[in-house]
């Protein structure tokens, strides 16, 4: 299941839309920006999942701004970085700062797709385990208050033992 | 190379797992070998489970051993874990503690209250403690804090000396007020502040061995450990606290475990939703 809420950010008109329909394709949830300060406000009106911008956009606000507003505003968006030339610098301080991965431009379209499945297949598996983890949480708080419940009850028929133990022994 | 674990293979490295860690695995938990010490099994080149067992046991440097803790330990754990027992800690244990030890003090001195978290595993029990103290008292110079927290696992005490979490770590069980607060972004992680880390120390240390110069403490937290030990480990261990810990000392286990009948020394009290122990 593409169950993604997408966020693509990029100033190139041909690229949004290029990208916009191939994930719609794909199954996906789109949302466009064409530049930062868009997006950024996207971003702090909804969630997404996914965050896929450009790196370098004009405007004061490029990618970089994008993935720090991204990362502020919840720890679950994970944000992918498109840089349009082979800078693997620039690639390694994105990571740094918490985005998930980097695609170069021109975006190969099954690369892209590959990645999102794996986050989708991520996003899933971490879904699965907070239910768990809910569900170890309610059963554990039931057991918990049955536990207290006899512990007290096995304290006080202690008490009440050694009592009769002392009296039979006088 | 197999990973299978044969019935021989197991009671060998499960009783080698338990001489080291106390950790008791009964038979059925064999997949628990299989997918925490797989991985050691290839990275040694062992063929099976006795020779890796063999391996660690004539390792001088033990490297092999504390790998193979760190990966046999359960370090599940989350801020405020079971938010009940910080309540009690909050709301009761330290109140009452205070005003005992103000009564019985010249004023001179400042108040001690030593807290010991025992397997803290990556720290954040004792860390939320110390958020707890912080978050109470207000004229920290006027208390002689102590905060301990130990475990058996090099890879947890590292971790938890840094004080650094990951995303999903620190998503569980903190308040946005209380993460901003308390820690500051580290590049795709979550460090806790000085003023904390500050606080607390760290120790690595093994339940099952003695608790030589460990001193005295005001308030034990020992919550979902015994659980992984046998019956005389666990017996052993709460024997162990009871020594450690003043004679008006509050001991706090795991919200499902129980005493009465492991440890006959401790009796069971009762706060709102959660019970403590002290020394009968």
């Amino acid at each position: 299941m593409n169950n993604l809420k997408i966020l693509v950010v990029d100033d190139d008109p041909a690229t949004v839309s290029l990208l916009e329909r191939r994930l719609k394709n794909a199954g996906y949830e789109i949302e466009t920006a064409d530049n930062g300060a868009e997006a950024v406000r996207l971003i702090s009106k909804c969630h997404f999942d996914v965050v896929l911008t450009d790196l370098m956009m004009p405007g004061g606000l490029d990618g970089m701004g994008v993935l720090e507003a991204a990362r502020q505003m919840s720890n679950r968006t994970e944000v992918i970085l498109i840089t349009a030339y082979a800078s693997v610098d620039n690639a390694v301080e994105a990571m740094k700062k918490g985005a998930t991965d980097y695609l170069q431009k021109p975006v190969n379209c099954d690369e892209l797709l590959l990645r999102l499945e794996k986050i989708s297949n991520l996003k899933t598996l971490i879904r699965d385990a907070g239910d768990l983890r809910e569900a170890m949480d309610i059963t554990e708080a039931n057991a918990a208050q049955t536990i207290q419940n006899l512990e007290m009850e096995v304290a006080r028929l202690q008490k009440k033992l050694s009592e009769i133990r002392k009296i039979v022994s006088e | 190379m197999s990973c299978e674990i044969t019935p021989d293979e197991f009671r060998i490295i499960s009783k080698y797992v338990c001489d080291i860690t106390g950790i008791h695995l009964d038979q059925g938990k064999e997949y628990l070998i299989e997918t925490r010490l797989g991985g050691l099994l290839k990275e040694y080149g062992c063929s099976s489970y006795s020779e890796l067992q063999h391996k660690a046991g004539t390792d001088p440097d033990k490297s092999l051993e504390r790998k193979i803790i760190d990966a046999i330990t359960t370090n599940e754990t989350l801020f405020f874990r079971d938010t009940a027992p910080f309540e009690l800690l909050q709301h009761k244990i330290l109140p009452d503690l205070i005003d005992l030890r103000a009564a019985g003090s010249s004023g001179l001195f400042p108040i001690p209250i030593r807290i010991w978290s025992a397997a803290c595993s990556t720290g954040q029990e004792i860390y939320s403690i110390a958020v707890v103290l912080k978050e109470l008292l207000p004229d920290p110079k006027k208390y002689n804090i102590r905060l301990l927290g130990t475990d058996i696992s090099d890879a947890a005490i590292a971790q938890a000396s840094y004080g650094r979490y990951n995303k999903f770590e620190i998503e569980r069980g903190l308040s946005q007020d209380r993460l901003h607060k308390y820690f500051t972004p580290y590049g795709d992680m979550w460090k806790i502040r000085d003023e904390i880390r500050a606080m607390v120390s760290f120790k690595k240390m093994n339940l099952i061995q003695p608790f030589d110069g460990l001193g005295k403490f005001d308030i034990v937290f020992c919550r979902n450990v015994a659980i992984y030990f046998s019956r005389k480990d666990r017996e052993r261990l709460f024997d162990k606290i009871a020594r450690i810990l003043e004679p008006d000392g509050y001991l706090i286990v795991g919200s499902t475990e129980s005493l009465t009948g492991v440890y006959p020394g401790f009796e069971p009290k009762r706060y709102l939703r959660s019970i403590f122990y002290q020394l009968k």
